[in-house]
């Protein structure tokens, strides 16, 4: 599993690589450090190539989106695959993020 | 190769010994129910050539089995016009003091069981007692061993009482051509049947006391219930302690069970919720049960979005968990039983005590009571569809009394007359019985398959294949002659010894099996002796229903094994002396009675 950040158009763009699990997520949470500043600028997640998501992972998800919006910032998620997107719809999550 | 001999036995004495032991280590290791397993048995002993196709559909079509098979139409019609339920309802009274409480109950249970079986009284008394002694201000566990020992004196009485009667009465028919007589065990039964009762009142301060497993629902404050969090809840999303449900009123959230199973405990207050949580709550369960309604968390099997999916007509409903049941050694979360039932499990109580697991993980065994969320219509209908797996205490149905209730009963006492004085067969005058109830509709034409537990009387028929099998391959044999060596041939010591070892056997097996598997013995010594055989028989057909000392041996002690909260150990104290006791009155008696030439 790996998380690269970068910044793009005044915005914060994470890609996340592989499956965050409960075994990936102690390493996620260090390396999504830098979106818990992001001091008003939007955060994408983007999702491409993440394959599968635990609840550890929904955890580090929630942490960021709540963070990112009491800066004043907004948090989309970018291209989930089905399984993913069966997680989000069953936790409630789809109606917290904008997922596109 | 069939004639070969090998340490004494046949080659086919052996494929005897092999398929058997095969099939009771899949009986003690699998879930395989036993009518399958000995229908399996029955299949490898006609392949082998120990048993041949008419021995087969001798078997599978005895006296036992058609028997019984009319016999369940006569329970059903007994229960579905009142009969059964107007005398579970009439007969106990209000007596004065503890003692008193035990004749009258025993009294009526013991007489009945040996006109109706003592299977049907239990279960149509269990309820009755349990609301009679908390009437009388006694342990239900007081009455509900008396019941059950009353109801199996009184099952000794008949040919009708107990199962083990009908098996080993048809082994007699098959061997002799002639069939037993209703009435022929009464004798030592009615001795056995006065002394147990006796027994019952001296030993009355050994009787153990236990709280009501349905009740411990309502009174342990210590408990633990499995609830929701539906996709829509508010709560979801929101810290633990912003939600109200960490803290709640009559108990605490102690682990929240995620979708990916990923378990957190102890709940911190940071913790966020999510749908599809599994809240797992210690603490009174009534008011943790209120979550329902003030915080929308629902008791569900699969994954909920909206609590409008979810039936609020809905109602929770006590159960407990027979022996025998495909869901012993399963638990809720890996079986299918809540899907194909419609029902969710809310909570486990075993022995009246909090099982300290998430509920629906819980390994289930025998007697484990439940509480489960049920759909508000099909009462009836769940209970007969789970009739194996599950007994329901609340049980509301309750009958129209009326003219079905006199004709049944009519017909129960016609069978009775007709029988004992040999005016026609049982088999006879039961089918005939089964045909004037159906025709008069104290049982629903179109619902007759319904009443017949199919299953049982599979597990009967085989049994006597199986004791046919035994009797062929000559395997008993050595065993009755290593028997007589030692006994001396002495009929009266061969009596007792086989009594003591078949009532011993009878312990840890069921008595059918046990009847089945000691009948090619037994009966064959009685011809080398040039004897009687009814002595044997007798000896033998009373002796398998004296166990006692655990729920396993006896039909009606598992019977309220459940509902009683009892422990595996609460019989033992009492039963050995009763066992004891009664098998020596029932040899003297049977020496008394039958001439051993």
């Amino acid at each position: 599993m790996t998380t690269e950040i970068r910044e793009e158009n005044n915005s914060l763009i994470a890609v996340f690589k592989g499956r965050l699990d409960t075994a990936a997520a102690v390493q996620t949470t260090k390396d999504v450090e830098p979106l818990m500043n992001a001091e008003g600028k939007d955060v994408v997640l983007d999702c491409t190539e993440l394959e599968y998501i635990s609840s550890s992972g929904l955890r580090i998800f929630i942490s960021i989106l709540k963070s990112v919006k009491a800066q004043g910032g907004k948090v989309n998620v970018k291209n989930i695959n089905d399984e993913i997107r069966k997680v989000f719809l069953m936790t409630g999550f789809d109606k917290l993020f904008t997922i596109q | 190769m069939e004639n070969a001999i090998f340490l004494g036995l046949s080659v086919q004495a052996w494929y005897l010994i092999a398929v058997t032991i095969g099939m009771f280590y899949t009986l003690t290791r699998t879930h395989v129910p036993a009518e399958v397993a000995f229908l399996g048995v029955v299949t490898l002993y006609l392949a082998g050539g120990l048993v041949n196709v008419h021995d087969v559909v001798s078997g599978l079509g005895s006296e036992a089995v058609v028997v019984s098979g009319a016999f369940f139409i006569m329970q059903a019609s007994l229960n579905l016009t009142g009969v059964s339920y107007w005398l579970s309802q009439h007969w106990l009274g209000s007596p004065k003091s503890y003692r008193q409480a035990i004749v009258k109950l025993m009294t009526p249970v013991a007489l009945l069981s040996a006109m109706m079986g003592g299977e049907n009284v239990v279960s149509m008394f269990t309820d009755t007692v349990k609301q009679w002694a908390r009437k009388l201000g006694i342990s239900h566990a007081k009455l509900l061993i008396p019941l059950s020992y009353a109801a199996t004196f009184g099952g000794m009485c008949t040919l009708l009482g107990q199962s083990s009667n009908l098996v080993i009465a048809g082994l007699y028919a098959e061997q002799t051509g002639t069939s037993l007589n209703l009435l022929a065990p009464l004798v030592p039964g009615v001795v056995c049947t006065v002394v147990g009762m006796l027994m019952m009142l001296l030993q009355q301060r050994f009787l153990p006391e236990r709280e009501a497993p349905e009740l411990s629902f309502e009174d342990i404050s210590d408990y633990t219930v499995e609830l929701l969090v539906p996709t829509d809840n508010p709560a979801v999303m929101m810290k633990v302690a912003d939600t109200g449900l960490k803290n709640v009123r009559g108990g605490s959230l102690i682990e929240i069970v995620r979708f990916d199973k990923e378990v957190i405990s102890p709940v911190d207050d940071d913790e966020f919720i999510f749908g599809g949580d599994r809240l797992i709550y210690s603490g009174q369960i009534n008011e943790l049960l209120k979550l329902k309604q003030t915080h929308g968390l629902v008791a569900a099997d699969h994954h909920i979005y909206s609590i409008n999916e979810i039936d609020s007509n809905r109602k929770l409903r006590t159960a407990y968990v027979n022996f025998g049941s495909d869901l012993i050694g399963t638990s809720m979360s890996h079986n299918k039983f809540e899907k194909r039932n419609d029902m969710t499990l809310v909570a486990v109580a075993r022995q009246g005590k909090r099982v300290d697991e998430q509920p629906r993980e819980v390994k289930l065994e025998a007697g484990d009571t439940l509480l489960l969320e049920c759909p508000q219509k099909a009462d009836r209908d769940l209970q007969t569809t789970l009739k194996r797996t599950l007994t329901f205490f609340d049980s509301q149905y309750v009958p129209q009394l009326g003219p079905r209730t006199i004709w049944t009963s009519v017909v129960l006492v016609a069978i009775f007359v007709l029988s004992s004085f040999n005016v026609l067969p049982l088999l006879t005058v039961t089918m005939l019985a089964a045909g004037a109830l159906i025709m008069m509709r104290c049982c629903r034409m179109d619902s007759i398959t319904k009443y017949i537990d199919w299953n049982y009387l599979l597990l009967l028929g085989s049994l006597v294949v199986f004791s046919i099998a035994i009797t062929k391959t000559g395997i008993m044999t050595p065993v009755a002659d290593w028997v007589l060596r030692v006994c001396k041939e002495n009929p009266y010591i061969i009596i007792i010894v086989m009594s003591i070892m078949a009532s011993l056997v009878s312990e840890v097996f069921s008595n059918i099996a046990a009847g089945a598997v000691f009948f090619p013995l037994v009966y064959q010594q009685a011809m080398i002796l040039g004897c009687n055989p009814l002595p044997f028989v007798i000896a033998l057909m009373t002796s398998v229903t004296i166990s006692y000392c655990t729920p396993i041996g006896s039909t009606t002690i598992m019977q309220i094994y459940g509902p009683g909260g009892f422990k595996f150990t609460d019989f033992w104290r009492i039963g050995i002396w009763m066992h004891l006791a009664l098998l020596l009155v029932n040899l003297i008696t049977i020496f008394i009675v039958f001439p051993m030439y």
